[in-house]
């Protein structure tokens, strides 16, 4: 560490890089943390993780015994263990108690991504409550057809404020905090959804997987679905001829993430972009409008039947450049996809079981290109290029069912059906705290 | 210190990143350009040298800069991208000297990871497209339509993740571009795409190389005839196309820069990670490569880029030590270099670390930096101000006044020192042995004081007393003539020049003579309304003995009035203003403009620009100097005349960029001075202060100081005591003559006078020297030095084993009087309540100086606190410990002496990777980080909630666009107790690009005030390319961009006094403002560095 100050310090090393490689470095070592230690209230399994995204502070959970709870992850409760191992306790817990509470299991429990002054809960209850976090009353709760299964809200939406809501129900609800009603359904799947997922490169761009093995890419503001991936489809790794390539592009669909920001991130976007080279927008090539909207509707019934998994669709997870999918299935798969091209890319991740009748919430990390991963009673951190193991995290006595990377502080938190929370954290020389004990001793005598 | 900070830069960026050469400015100008990081310069390659035409900042960090020119184009434009991800194509316009901006924007994607190996910008040979890579697996394509302009850009997938270099090969029909990137495996290979624009995508390229030298990381694109690329390794290079393949061996080096010779590409030169230069020559036979050869030219500075320019003449731009012009020679030198070193720029970057000391105990901060890296290590003192090198010295006391005169007209040096006292004249002269001696001038009045003396024309000279002007042969040094005054008047004030004297006597009464040839002759006389307080008639005009003006300031109504010569007709009169009269006047030019110089009682100095012709005053401002008259003297130095103002705070008066500038000379208070042009001390000025007279010779007339004092190892530490006078430093070599690189790390002791090396101490192997502290402890009244170390094992992540050592200084050696074993690196030092406070990886440690049964003393830990991720930079102020977290911002945390503890009090939540920490006062402090940031964050004690007490609340954020590596408390110059600035409390930063910049903190009506006019000037100043300086300045990293808050960019503000007059008037009316009040108070800021 020492030598790679001194190199950032001299302008040897980028600062980026500097971080970066910092990152990789302490991400490589993650193990049970011997410092934190969250102490869970809850009563049943634990389903959804998340830790907010403006501060990097709070950490909401949401468990089957109908309760969620928030926890400060930056500043210990109390300290033991003469002030080396930190305890975590919630700071404030709604359950069934509660006299808004849902009544049976909370499957989803996200933050609204703006600022810690609101979370959503989704539950079994066919509900999904919209929390005041201050007060810990319920300000808008909306009535779904069947079990909530994953709630989403776009980390980038600065023109909505949606819910993407999958339920048992085939059909996706986008439920508006603004208006307090629903403000789409999004019709295509041929059964339940397990996951949602919106993108990080575009506020409108909304992905789901159902039960039916199929994952669908959607663009709120047009009907229909625009894309449908198949896991049949892939060519990257070689670029064609010229020739065949134009002639593949021409009958692709998988091109509308660009339209999409082209027509409204002029409003949104912060900075003006100024004259004659205008920012290129996500995808690049500009399919004429009129040719994608033809699509839309009614997409050729063989590309709608097209399916992402054998299964069920059991978790999403763009990575945070917006570039790649990653997701997890009912047949144990784990596949990796191009977002731009909907291809799979073919990443063989190495064999794993995974928890086929639930949900399970994936994480990534964009240091070390990790995939983290729910399996069964571990967890699994993957390469995302190579599909090989590079970590694994025993620790759990039950099935995880959710896990969630704080980049900010390279620590990784993961729930199971043991009811625990626990924290992954980059291992600390042993030696400091042998030091602290020892010098207590050298004062008190 | 305040919330409200000004944050100003008192040394711009030395460190060139990149240069390139090209017809910029016109067809057949040959310019080359250099990026200091956030500057450009463009130079114009002269017979005479590399002169400079344009200095700019640029709002951004340039991450690429290339000249092209597009089809039916005569003379080059200059393509720039930042960091941020903006660009533009400039352009030079010859008729007004300026760049214009051809085309700008933003090349910023919502999708995609920033590249960690830095951004790359290429532009095809033909003009065809500009290619960007900026995120991972993606390449942005600008194409050019047929005119030249730039069209819509579009990404490409780039397939391969680990990009390290692209270029386009020439000679292709389609745009083509080389990749060098490196696979999953870690094997390096190169691959071709072409650039298929009508579909915007790649196209599979002509041919591609697997299995490459590990440590490739070079392309070179060889241009037509041969075309191809050169592919720059570690033990390799190597030369790749379609149809052919060569390779040479090297001796193991990491190449960091090249430039090419020869228009057809045929030869290069390379400069490694030592500072050696190579020339690889591509050996053919017509169109098809036959081999490569490699030769050894010599040593230079550490190059970042190489740009040959013509006639073997090479510009070395360098990060890590001063830039040169080298020329290459075609035969060895003695040690069998060809590499000859015409000129070096100072660079003193990176600045790793530095002090504030003041080393001639004169009240002024010098700032010691530990600048450069590798064999180009030094030490450089930043000294503000000029600086007098004393050359001979006589006590005297009570000088009246002083001038210096030649033996004969013709004698290009001057013989006599004309000394005056209350009651008497004193002559001084050189002998033969070089020695000032007493001599006499007979025909000098030698019983009373001398008012004014000067040479005049015919071998003669003059002087002046309160009764008679005498005129005195300078050969024969008898009287020649006199003049008396009149009978019950006495003279006051005169000047003179070689043909005119003027004078004022009692009862107004102002008397013109001329001198000819023995002879003085009254021509005109005048009564004035009321007593003249002082004059001058400097010959300003084309005649250097004459003048056609005369200045002369006025008792009573405290004006300064113009009267032509030789009539003594009034033509202007300029009220002063206020009660202080005018002491001194002086007629002056510098670069061609005529000023009036007009110095007051009280310190101030006002200066008009003065029309020659007519009289006319214009373009009045007024600054302060000092608090004590002010005398006013010309004197020249490498040719150029400058002003000196001795007072309380002497200062020399010159001018730049037709601008006039003042800066201190180093010297505490000066009566009189004059300059002193002598055989054995040419260019010398005789200067008069406290009871002393010497004679010195002036530092280059400029605003900061450098002197370099080379190490040829790189210092990592530096810290300065007081009572050794010595400097610790803690630094490392670097032995590059074994096979394996090796380091050895150094505590070394210096003399803060000469910077001679007095002794050293060599830490164990592995041992890395980590922070540096002087300090005494509680029971002990000796100063100690104190060392922290870390054990850099090769199979560690993070040091488990350091040493703190404690060191006296005792005849001139270190002597380890303690040490003490951590665990873990000892990331800084601080004292702390008479005890040592470090910084232990994550831990904060206490340790206690106790002593033990034997007398001797040992540290001894006394409490720690944890929770930290690495301590990395900590500050203390009293009780309070200031932390600076590796990634997690600050955190404060407060000492209990009671329970004898460390607790924490208080913390930023951001995730702000930090680079220094600095307390402002007991509430606020500064933090920089990793992202090219400053913030501040305030302590709210008053906070109701738990919550918010032990929140660190973020009060103001910047982009500076510079990387902080240390922060320290201090000035650089004077302080002057009564001026507004003296008030105002200053940090100092240094940075890696070498910039040395001052943080003041404002008044709140001051910052108010200056925000407004900073405000104002973004309208009028627009910055180079069309850059947005509020974007530029807005907090900026991989979290969050906002508005800058709370921060000021004085470069910005201090800029308007560079306005044209009419963009002056213009902020002025929307400040409502007067000129002259905008021009004072920024004047004053510029004062603070």
């Amino acid at each position: 560490m020492w030598r790679e100050i001194g190199d950032r310090e001299a302008g040897k090393l980028r600062p980026n890089s500097f971080s970066n490689r910092i990152k990789s470095n302490r991400i490589q070592t993650l193990q049970l943390s011997n410092g934190k230690d969250i102490v869970s209230p809850h009563r049943g399994s634990v389903n959804s993780l998340q830790v907010d995204l403006t501060e990097g502070r709070y950490l909401l959970s949401g468990a089957s015994d109908a309760s969620a709870a928030v926890f400060d992850i930056q500043r210990g409760t109390d300290y033991e263990g003469g002030g080396v191992i930190r305890k975590h306790k919630c700071l404030f817990m709604v359950d069934k108690q509660h006299e808004q509470g849902h009544k049976y299991a909370v499957s989803s429990a996200i933050w609204y991504p703006v600022d810690t002054g609101l979370f959503v809960t989704g539950s079994y209850d066919h509900h999904i409550n919209v929390w005041d976090t201050n007060t810990t009353q319920v300000v808008m709760d909306f009535k779904m057809p069947g079990k909530v299964y994953r709630t989403a809200m776009s980390p980038l939406a600065t023109s909505h404020m949606l819910i993407a809501a999958g339920t048992e129900d085939v059909q996706v609800r986008l439920c508006d905090i603004a208006s307090g009603a629903f403000a789409h359904t999004l019709s295509g799947h041929r059964d339940g959804v397990m996951t949602v997922e919106w993108s990080t490169s575009s506020e409108w761009v909304l992905i789901t997987g159902g039960c039916d093995g199929a994952i669908r890419f959607w663009d709120i503001r047009r009907a229909g679905c625009f894309h449908v991936l198949d896991q049949s489809q892939s060519q990257l790794g070689r670029r064609p001829p010229i020739l065949k390539r134009s002639a593949m592009i021409k009958g692709s669909t998988a091109k509308s993430l660009s339209a999409s920001q082209s027509s409204f991130a002029k409003a949104r976007t912060p900075q003006t972009k100024l004259m004659n080279a205008k920012q290129s927008p996500v995808g690049k090539i500009p399919v004429k409008g009129s040719l994608k909207q033809r699509l839309h509707p009614g997409m050729l019934s063989s590309q709608d039947r097209a399916t992402a998994h054998y299964g069920a669709v059991t978790g999403l997870k763009v990575t945070e450049d917006g570039m790649y999918l990653l997701s997890a299935g009912s047949d144990s798969r784990l596949r990796l996809w191009d977002v731009e091209s909907g291809c799979n890319t073919l990443v063989n991740f190495e064999t794993v079981r995974l928890q086929t009748s639930k949900p399970i919430q994936l994480a990534t990390s964009q240091n070390l290109a990790l995939v983290f991963v729910p399996c069964m009673t571990a967890v699994k951190a993957f390469n995302m290029w190579s599909g090989k193991t590079s970590l694994t995290f025993r620790g759990h006595y039950e099935h995880v069912n959710c896990c969630w990377f704080s980049l900010q502080d390279q620590e990784l938190y993961t729930g199971g059906n043991d009811r625990q929370i626990l924290v992954w954290s980059p291992s600390r020389s042993v030696s400091d705290e042998d030091e602290g004990a020892k010098d207590e001793d050298n004062w008190s005598d | 210190m305040s919330v409200w900070n000004y944050v100003v830069t008192a040394h711009k960026p030395t460190n060139v990143t990149n240069s390139c050469v090209g017809n910029f400015t016109g067809p057949q100008e040959l310019n080359l350009i250099i990026a200091k990081c956030t500057r450009i310069e463009i130079l114009l390659l002269t017979p005479l040298g590399l002169q400079p035409i344009l200095d700019v900042p640029i709002y951004g960090r340039i991450a690429t800069l290339q000249l092209f020119r597009p089809h039916g184009e005569a003379q080059d434009f200059l393509f720039i991208a930042t960091e941020r991800y903006k660009f533009c194509v400039l352009q030079w316009d010859a008729e007004t000297s300026e760049l214009i901006t051809r085309a700008m924007g933003d090349v910023s994607d919502r999708i995609g990871r920033p590249t960690d190996n830095g951004q790359i910008g290429i532009i095809d040979p033909d003009c065809r497209l500009i290619g960007l890579h900026l995120y991972d697996g993606l390449f942005k394509v600008i194409p050019f339509d047929n005119k030249g302009q730039l069209k819509e850009a579009f990404n490409i997938r780039l397939e391969e993740l680990q990009v390290l270099d692209i270029q386009f090969l020439y000679g292709c029909s389609k745009p083509t571009i080389v990749v060098l990137y490196q696979d999953n495996k870690d094997a390096r290979h190169v691959k071709t795409y072409e650039v298929a624009l009508k579909d915007k995508d790649f196209v599979e390229g002509p041919w591609a190389q697997n299995n490459l030298d590990n440590g490739a990381d070079l392309l070179i694109p060889v241009p037509p005839p041969l075309c191809g690329v050169l592919i720059i390794g570690e033990e390799t290079i190597v030369y790749c196309s379609a149809n052919a393949f060569k390779a040479i061996p090297i001796r193991p080096s990491i190449t960091r820069a090249y430039g090419r010779v020869d228009a057809d590409g045929s030869r290069y030169l390379l400069g490694d990670h030592a500072g050696l230069l190579h020339l690889l020559v591509i050996t053919h036979e017509k169109e098809k490569v036959t081999g490569l050869k490699i030769e050894l030219l010599g040593e230079t500075s550490i190059a970042s880029t190489i740009s040959y320019l013509d006639n073997a003449f090479v510009y070395i731009g360098s990060s890590y030590g001063d830039s040169q012009l080298v020329k290459l020679n075609l035969q060895p030198d003695a040690k069998g270099s060809y590499v000859e070193v015409l000129e070096r720029y100072v660079n003193l970057g990176p600045i790793v670390d530095f002090c504030v000391v003041d080393l001639e105990r004169q009240g002024q901060g010098q700032v010691v930096t530990c600048s450069g890296a590798y064999k180009d290590g030094s030490l450089r003192v930043v000294r503000n101000g000029i600086g007098i090198n004393e050359q001979a010295s006589v006590e005297l006391q009570g000088i009246k006044g002083m001038w210096s005169l030649r033996s004969s007209t013709d004698d290009p040096h001057d013989t006599f020192l004309v000394v005056s006292f209350i009651s008497e004249t004193r002559i001084l002269a050189m002998n033969l042995e070089d020695e000032l001696e007493e001599t006499e001038i007979e025909g000098f009045c030698s019983q009373v004081q001398t008012l004014f003396c000067h040479d005049a024309v015919f071998n003669q000279l003059v002087q002046v007393t309160s009764s008679s002007v005498r005129l005195v042969s300078s050969t024969s040094r008898e009287l020649k003539n006199e003049w008396f005054a009149p009978a019950g008047y006495s003279i006051n004030v005169a000047t003179a020049n070689a043909t005119q004297v003027l004078l004022a006597t009692g009862g107004k009464h102002l008397v013109y003579l001329e001198i000819g040839d023995g002879v003085l002759t009254q021509k005109t006389h005048a009564q004035l309304d009321f007593e003249i307080s002082c004059l001058d008639i400097n010959p300003i005009g084309e005649n250097p003995n004459y003048s056609q003006l005369a200045a002369v300031g006025m008792w009573t109504d405290i004006s300064v009035q113009i009267y032509s010569l030789p009539d003594l007709s009034r033509i202007t009169k300029e009220h002063l203003g206020g009660e202080i009269i005018p002491r001194s006047v002086l007629l002056c030019a510098f670069e061609g403009i005529s000023y009036l110089l007009c110095a007051l009682g009280d310190g101030h100095l006002l200066n008009f620009i003065l029309n020659t012709s007519t009289g006319e005053l214009t373009d009045r401002k007024k600054v302060s100097l000092g608090t004590q008259p002010i005398t006013l003297r010309t004197f020249s130095s490498k040719s150029t005349t400058h002003v000196f103002a001795a007072s309380d705070r002497p200062t020399v008066i010159y001018s730049s960029n037709k601008k006039l500038l003042y800066s201190n000379v180093n010297l505490k208070e000066v009566s009189h001075m004059c300059p002193f042009n002598s055989a054995a001390f040419p260019d010398s000025l005789a200067i008069a202060k406290e009871g002393e007279l010497t004679i010195g010779t002036i530092d280059d007339i400029q605003k900061l100081h450098i002197r370099s004092i080379p190490l040829g190892e790189h210092a990592r530490r530096i810290c300065h005591q007081e009572q050794s006078r010595t400097f610790a430093i803690s630094s490392v070599k670097y032995n590059q003559s074994s096979a394996e690189d090796s380091e050895t790390h150094f505590i070394r002791l210096l003399d803060d006078q000469s910077f001679d090396l007095i002794t050293y101490y060599q830490l164990d192997a592995f041992e890395y020297g980590c922070s540096i502290l002087s300090c005494s402890f509680s029971d002990d009244s000796n100063v100690y030095y104190c060392v922290g170390t870390a054990y850099v094992l090769p199979e560690e992540n993070e040091p488990t084993k350091g040493r703190i050592l404690v060191f006296t200084v005792e005849d001139g050696k270190l002597q380890l009087v303690a040490e003490k074993e951590t665990k873990g690196a000892v990331y800084s030092l601080n004292a702390f309540n008479g005890k040592l406070l470090a910084a232990i990886n994550q831990k904060i440690q206490i340790y206690k100086w106790t002593l033990r049964d034997d007398g001797t003393r040992e540290l001894q830990s006394e409490c720690g606190h944890h929770g930290h991720i690495l301590a990395l930079y900590v500050q203390t102020r009293g009780d309070f410990i200031v932390v600076g977290d590796l990634m997690k911002s600050i955190s404060l945390l407060i000492y209990k002496h009671e329970e004898s503890s460390i607790e924490e009090r208080a913390r930023d939540y951001n995730a702000n990777w930090m680079s220094a920490v600095e307390i402002l006062d007991d509430d606020v402090y500064l933090g920089a980080e990793n992202f090219f940031n400053l913030f501040s964050v305030r302590k709210n004690s008053e906070g109701a909630t738990d919550e918010e007490r032990g929140r660190l609340e973020v009060v103001g954020e910047y982009h500076l666009g510079e990387f902080v590596n240390r922060f320290r408390h201090g000035s650089l110059v004077m302080r002057l107790p009564d001026s507004d600035v003296g008030q105002i409390p200053t940090v100092i930063f240094g940075t890696v690009n070498g910039v040395i910049g001052v943080i003041a903190s404002l008044p709140q009506e001051q910052y108010v005030f200056l925000e407004k006019l900073q405000s104002n000037l973004r309208k009028v100043i627009k910055g180079v390319g069309g850059l947005s300086h509020e974007q530029w300045r807005s907090f900026n990293n991989e979290k969050k961009t906002v508005d800058a808050k709370n921060f000021l960019d004085g470069d910005l503000i201090e800029s308007f006094l560079d306005l044209s007059r009419s963009k002056m008037d213009e902020i002025s009316k929307q400040m409502r403002v007067s000129v002259e009040e905008l021009c004072k108070r920024v004047e004053e800021l510029t004062r603070l560095h």
